[in-house]
């Protein structure tokens, strides 16, 4: 009797659970934080308490007699090299500190006790030097310097330049300038920073970290440890939480590893909460001079804009921020004519890092609440005004940036049909002039992002190794970290499409980098995309392999074969030809013919670099997003109630229902905090508000309902015609909420988050004057 | 560095007072301002660590005639959940549900409140608004201090080395008393005030008396307002009274500018809620 | 050092005798001394909720709590969640919903959400919400951890 498979229902666009979920529910899983190899030591960093100052002294003669010290480092017995995107950050100082989060040195003890008492025992003598914070200041002929070799304190500068917009400025009907000051917001993951250094007896390191870009990270950890890169070994414990922060080397980590290398044991270095608010990286903050024009019928003429960057004592990632805050400004929106200029400017703030949205954030908040004003000047709706400067399909940004698809159009239409946006919209506006404490506003903002990775590095690729073993089960050794976001999850469900087998029996292999293949790593909303392409190519290569070895044993040709349920089945009628774990064996254990299923993939993006000039197609698909927010604000505290955020998304193609999900969710809760609550408050250099008390990230009460509508026009460079959508959700929500303030109370915000005062001062400023 | 030298757990008030007669101690009860300040380096702990928590008798709530007692370990979720409280002294119970967040609430003591003399403490506004006495014994007595004279400024009061608070009496509020807590911080939860108000009267015939206005958050330690009561005592609730007292209100405190709020936008809370809860009860 | 205090207590249903510091939390004394590292240190402040433990049949924040004062009392943790027959109902709701992502907010949102599901059994969407106010996720968003607990009511 022939067995017969039914063909399964797709997995694609299923809600798919974690295969990591069971574990972290049972409170199994073993986070670095909570990590304990034997012997290891406990270390903690001694940072100074100004914010630029030169190093006359440090004494560590007392810290080094507490008992149960083992090893303390400084700038003066560790390795000189440097860490940072330009190479400008010794991760021990020793001749000056430039800001408050500046490491002097590194204790490493037998308790946390003992480092605690030693690090209150680190003398350091200083000479304050002249401090600046802001970057327009910190660029004057007479400001302090902050690095010698830095002149002018300028730290990097992105410039392009298309059409001509001196021209496109006398031939606009109206111009709007303006002036948006973009504030400082701070990751929070809940596992605060930590790190783990090892070597071993040959002198090689193991580092556990929290990275999410393991084999660059070997790059750039090496010439601050005076050893090759290819003496690091990589590995990622689970994390709790990334979000970006962890996409460059920080002076914490070289620290764990010179005290390892001193006292030849495992040392382990962490943060406690108020150090991961002072010395984590933030959100690029930015100030940015806007000037925008139209025609009278709504069509957008040029725009010319300025951002000053305040880089802070160093360079991370967030001094590179405009190469993704140019792609907006230049190309959300049909943008004729276009220059864009920034400049990061040192000064002695902390400095930032990458953060989900890398500079889109800020370049949506100013575009989209620009956009939003420029229409009520024409005259224009705000649904209208959009929809007249939308890209149509095949069109190219000065950038060189291809839509393929009407999305960003079919986002407005669709969001403004599915809330009955212009109704309510109207109505609101009429509400402002009867009396009222509460005040009703909906708004709409959109944005752009690359979907289909970025090609910043040289390499946009993902390896992965797909082997199956003699019981039928696929191991996939992928390059892509998990980091939470649930890549795992999706590696899985693709390789089980792909292979008909449960996805209970697909193996995920990385996180380690002396296993995996190269990855550029977790940031560019690209994991999906492309550790996706490599996974499902690898399965599909597997495929092949498997079909033609059931050929060969049938006599059915492999076309009119496929996998399912766990069965090489006839396509055509489900008959079972074999069982695919007999088959294994048997292609296993075939003598002198013996083969092993075990593939490999290095999946590169079709995709190009920016050239010089800032031109080129980085990514392989592109997605835009449409959010409207609805919300209430009470005039006279100010706060402000979210009821309803409705998304609509272009997602290519929903490969996990739950992850995409999650990440909207999450991106949404980030992107609220971005633009009502969250500001890591920092003065002359100091951060004010290094506790959850006072830095205000989202709680459940305050998340509206959220109602998400995705667009699938199935992506063709896509796995299964997925883009990656995951820093949309944290990019759109700040502009959203701020034109839904306005259409509530008709006051706009250029300086979020907007706050409960920041709202009463603006309705009621006549008295605060009087008052003050 | 912490160095306790001694641990204790009394199990009575008696032994509680006789451990605090002995020398320098440390109170704990719920914890959750005390960690948090010792951890931080904000306070030191005294030689001997005295734990409370086994006082059962310090828990509850009871109502002897027309006199309340709030035991000090009574925790802030009992407030929410109480029928006395609920019948008598409901302000109390609004204010534990503006109060941080569950699992603060299932910690945190009235009495721990009260001691840690918060500006902003929570729960001490509508204590100050109901005329709470503190009952403060020490192994040589027992006296009682008018919460409103307890307070000597942040962190600090009245209280002495070798005294335990071990609870709150509150008179039975007189027929026809209303009163409301209003407290703002951005989020709904896991806040400190940036400002707080408790107003209550007898309200009879749309004309209040009897009131009592507290305000936190506003002043070194939460404070009445005899200026806000003077301007509402036996006046009818009406529009003109409500926007004046307001004006009152928010003229009459000082307070400062730091992260959470500047000075003018507190004062702005202040009206606002004080407004808000002569509306309510008027 | 601070005087060491002898305590005995019933964790996860079993009877367990430690001596502590007096000043220790009751999270580094369950995750140092016990080797239940499921609680989480995120802030150590009380304005997390991730190291939530239930004591005595009340959520509370074991950062806050002192060591010495979980003598005679019962504690449970998430490692005592989970029973022989596999995920308890709350903890198969969070896998199931979505309702994890990096996970180390998780037992700490299990075991408030077990806390409020305990004090009522039938919470509408608000409670929910208000049931977790003291708990911060930073990936989630929320909303799939307010199906999960939905979904845990119902079943």
């Amino acid at each position: 009797m022939d067995q017969i498979v039914e063909k399964p229902e797709t997995l694609i666009g299923k809600p798919i659970p974690k295969p990591d979920a069971p574990d972290k529910v049972v409170g199994k899983t073993t986070y670095i934080n909570d990590m304990v190899l034997p012997r290891m030591l406990i270390a903690k960093i001694k940072r100074t308490d100004r914010v630029h100052a030169k190093i006359l002294s440090v004494d560590i003669s007392e810290a080094e007699k507490v008992p149960g010290i083992v090893a303390i480092a400084t700038a003066e017995n560790s390795p000189k090299g440097l860490i940072g995107v330009l190479k400008d950050n010794p991760p021990l100082k020793g001749d000056k500190v430039r800001c408050i989060r500046d490491e002097i040195a590194g204790v490493a003890g037998e308790t946390e006790e003992a480092v605690d008492e030693a690090l209150n025992l680190i003398k350091v003598e200083y000479e304050d030097l002249p401090t600046v914070f802001d970057p327009e200041e910190a660029l004057k002929d007479d400001a302090p310097l902050i690095h010698d070799n830095k002149p002018g304190n300028l730290s990097l500068t992105f410039d392009f330049d298309h059409g001509d917009i001196k021209k496109a400025e006398k031939d606009s009907d109206i111009v709007l300038e303006e002036k948006y000051e973009l504030h400082y917001v701070t990751h929070t993951c809940m596992g605060p920073g930590c790190v783990i250094a090892d070597f071993d007896t040959h002198g090689k390191l193991t580092i556990y970290t929290q990275t999410q870009y393991p084999y660059n990270y070997k790059m750039d950890l090496a010439p601050a440890l005076d050893i090759p890169a290819g003496d690091i070994r990589v590995i990622q414990p689970p994390v709790g939480g990334a979000f970006g922060s962890k996409l460059d080397v920080y002076p914490f980590e070289p620290i764990a590893v010179y005290l390892a290398k001193k006292a030849r044991r495992p040392v382990k270095l962490f943060f406690s909460r108020e150090e991961e608010f002072i010395a984590s990286p933030t959100r690029q903050p930015a100030r940015v001079y806007i000037k925008q024009g139209a025609k009278k019928d709504g069509t957008i003429t040029f725009r010319d804009v300025n951002v000053y960057l305040n880089n802070g004592g160093y360079t991370s990632w967030g001094a590179t921020i405009p190469a993704v805050m140019m792609r907006t400004m230049t190309g959300h929106f049909r943008i004729p004519n276009v220059e864009f200029h920034s400049k990061a400017v040192y000064t002695n703030n902390p400095f930032a890092g990458s953060f989900r949205g890398y500079g889109n954030v800020q370049a949506t908040y100013v575009t989209a609440t620009l956009m939003d004003k420029m229409a009520e000047e024409l005259g224009m709706n705000p649904i209208e005004f959009r929809l007249k400067n939308a890209q149509k399909p095949g069109e190219r940004t000065p950038q060189n940036s291809l839509l393929k698809t009407a999305a960003l159009a079919d986002c407005i239409k669709i969001g403004a049909e599915k809330t009955d946006f212009l109704e309510k919209h109207t109505a609101n506006v009429a509400a402002r002039e009867k009396p009222g404490r509460i005040r009703q506003g909906i708004g709409i903002a959109t944005s752009i992002h690359n979907a289909g990775g970025a090609k910043i590095h040289k390499s946009d690729g993902c390896g992965t190794i797909l082997t199956m073993d003699d019981y039928g089960r696929a191991t996939v050794i992928t390059g892509a970290s998990e980091i939470g976001q649930g890549i795992d999850a999706v590696i899985t469900q693709l390789v089980s499409e792909e292979l008909g087998i449960p996805t209970s029996d697909v193996i995920i292999a990385n996180n380690d980098s002396a296993i995996g293949p190269w990855d550029v790593g977790v940031h560019a909303s690209r994991t999906t995309f492309i550790a996706g392409n490599a996974a499902r190519n690898a399965a599909v290569k597997a495929k092949h392999q498997i079909l033609a070895a059931a050929a060969r044993q049938s006599n059915v040709s492999a076309d009119q074969l496929d996998l399912r349920g766990g069965h090489v089945v006839q396509k055509d009628n489900g008959v079972s030809v074999t069982k695919l774990d007999r088959l294994l064996r048997a292609m296993h254990f075939a003598g002198d013919d013996a083969e092993l299923v075990m593939v490999s993939e290095y999946y590169e993006p079709p995709s190009e670099l920016e050239d010089k000039n800032h031109v080129g197609d980085i990514s392989a698909a592109y997605s835009h997003g449409a959010y409207i927010t609805e919300l209430e604000v009470d005039t006279l505290t100010g706060g402000v109630k979210l009821h309803k955020m409705t998304c609509v998304q272009d997602v290519g193609k929903v490969i996990n229902k739950l992850g995409i999900e999650g990440q909207m969710e999450g991106g949404i809760a980030q992107g609220i905090g971005y633009g009502l609550s969250e500001e890591l408050i920092i003065e002359e250099g100091i951060v004010k508000n290094p506790n959850f008390r006072d830095y205000k990230v989202v709680t459940a009460p305050e998340m509206p309902e959220i109602e998400c509508h995705f667009i699938e026009d199935d992506e063709e460079t896509g796995p299964f015609g997925a883009k990656g959508i995951s820093e949309l959700p944290c990019i759109i929500p700040g502009a959203s909420i701020a034109n839904a303030v306005y259409n509530a109370i008709g006051v706009r915000f250029d300086n979020p988050p907007i706050t409960p005062e920041k709202i009463v001062r603006a309705l009621h400023g006549d008295k605060v004057e009087a008052a003050e | 560095m912490s160095n306790i030298e001694n641990y204790l757990a009394p199990s009575s008030i008696e032994d509680a007072a006789a451990a605090l007669a002995a020398g320098p101690a440390t109170i704990v009860a719920g914890g959750t301002d005390l960690m948090l300040q010792t951890g931080s380096g904000q306070k030191t702990y005294a030689p001997t660590l005295i734990n409370i928590q086994k006082i059962t008798e310090m828990r509850g709530i009871s109502k002897d005639g027309d006199t309340i007692r709030i035991g000090a370990l009574t925790t802030i979720t009992d407030l929410l959940t109480d029928a006395i409280i609920a019948e008598h002294l409901p302000v109390l119970a609004t204010m534990a549900d503006k109060f941080a967040s569950d699992q603060i609430r299932n910690a945190s003591s009235i009495g721990g409140n009260i001691c840690n003399a918060s500006p902003a403490g929570d729960s001490i506004v509508p204590m100050l608004m109901y005329k709470a006495e503190v009952v403060l014994v020490a192994s040589t007595g027992t006296r009682k201090v008018p919460l409103n004279e307890f307070f000597t400024g942040p962190g600090k009061s009245v209280i002495q080395e070798n005294e335990l608070l071990i609870g709150v009496d509150i008179a039975v509020p007189p027929a026809g008393f209303k009163g409301g807590f209003g407290k703002f911080g951005p989020r709904p939860a896991l806040e400190i005030a940036m400002a707080s108000v408790s107003v209550g009267g007898v309200v009879k015939d749309g004309v209040i008396s009897d009131v009592r206005v507290a305000f936190g958050a506003v002043a070194p330690t939460p404070i009445r307002s005899a200026e806000t009561e003077v301007a509402l005592e036996g006046k009818k609730l009406d529009e003109e009274t409500i926007s004046a007292a307001g004006e009152v209100a928010s003229s009459s405190v000082n307070p400062i500018t730091d992260v959470r709020a500047s000075d003018w936008y507190r004062r702005h809370l202040i009206r606002v809620m004080t407004e808000e809860i002569l509306n309510d009860v008027s | 050092m601070s005087a060491k205090v002898d305590i005995e207590f019933t964790v996860n249903g079993a009877v367990r005798q430690v001596s502590v510091p007096a000043d220790m939390s009751a999270l580094d004394m369950l995750r140092d001394q016990l080797d239940l590292k499921g609680a989480k240190e995120a802030c150590g402040e009380g304005e997390c909720g991730a190291c939530t433990i239930i004591v005595d049949d009340a959520s509370v924040c074991s950062c806050l709590m002192y060591a010495a004062d979980c003598d005679g009392r019962t504690i449970e943790t998430i490692e005592g969640v989970q029973t022989v027959d596999g995920l308890d109902p709350i903890q198969q709701a969070f896998v199931d919903q979505g309702a994890v992502q990096c996970g180390y907010c998780t037992p700490g949102m299990v075991m408030q959400a077990k806390h409020m599901l305990a004090k009522n059994p039938n919470p509408t969407e608000g409670d929910i919400q208000r049931g977790l106010e003291g708990n911060v996720c930073r990936c989630t968003g929320y909303r799939k951890i307010f199906d999960a607990v939905a979904e845990a009511a119902r079943s």
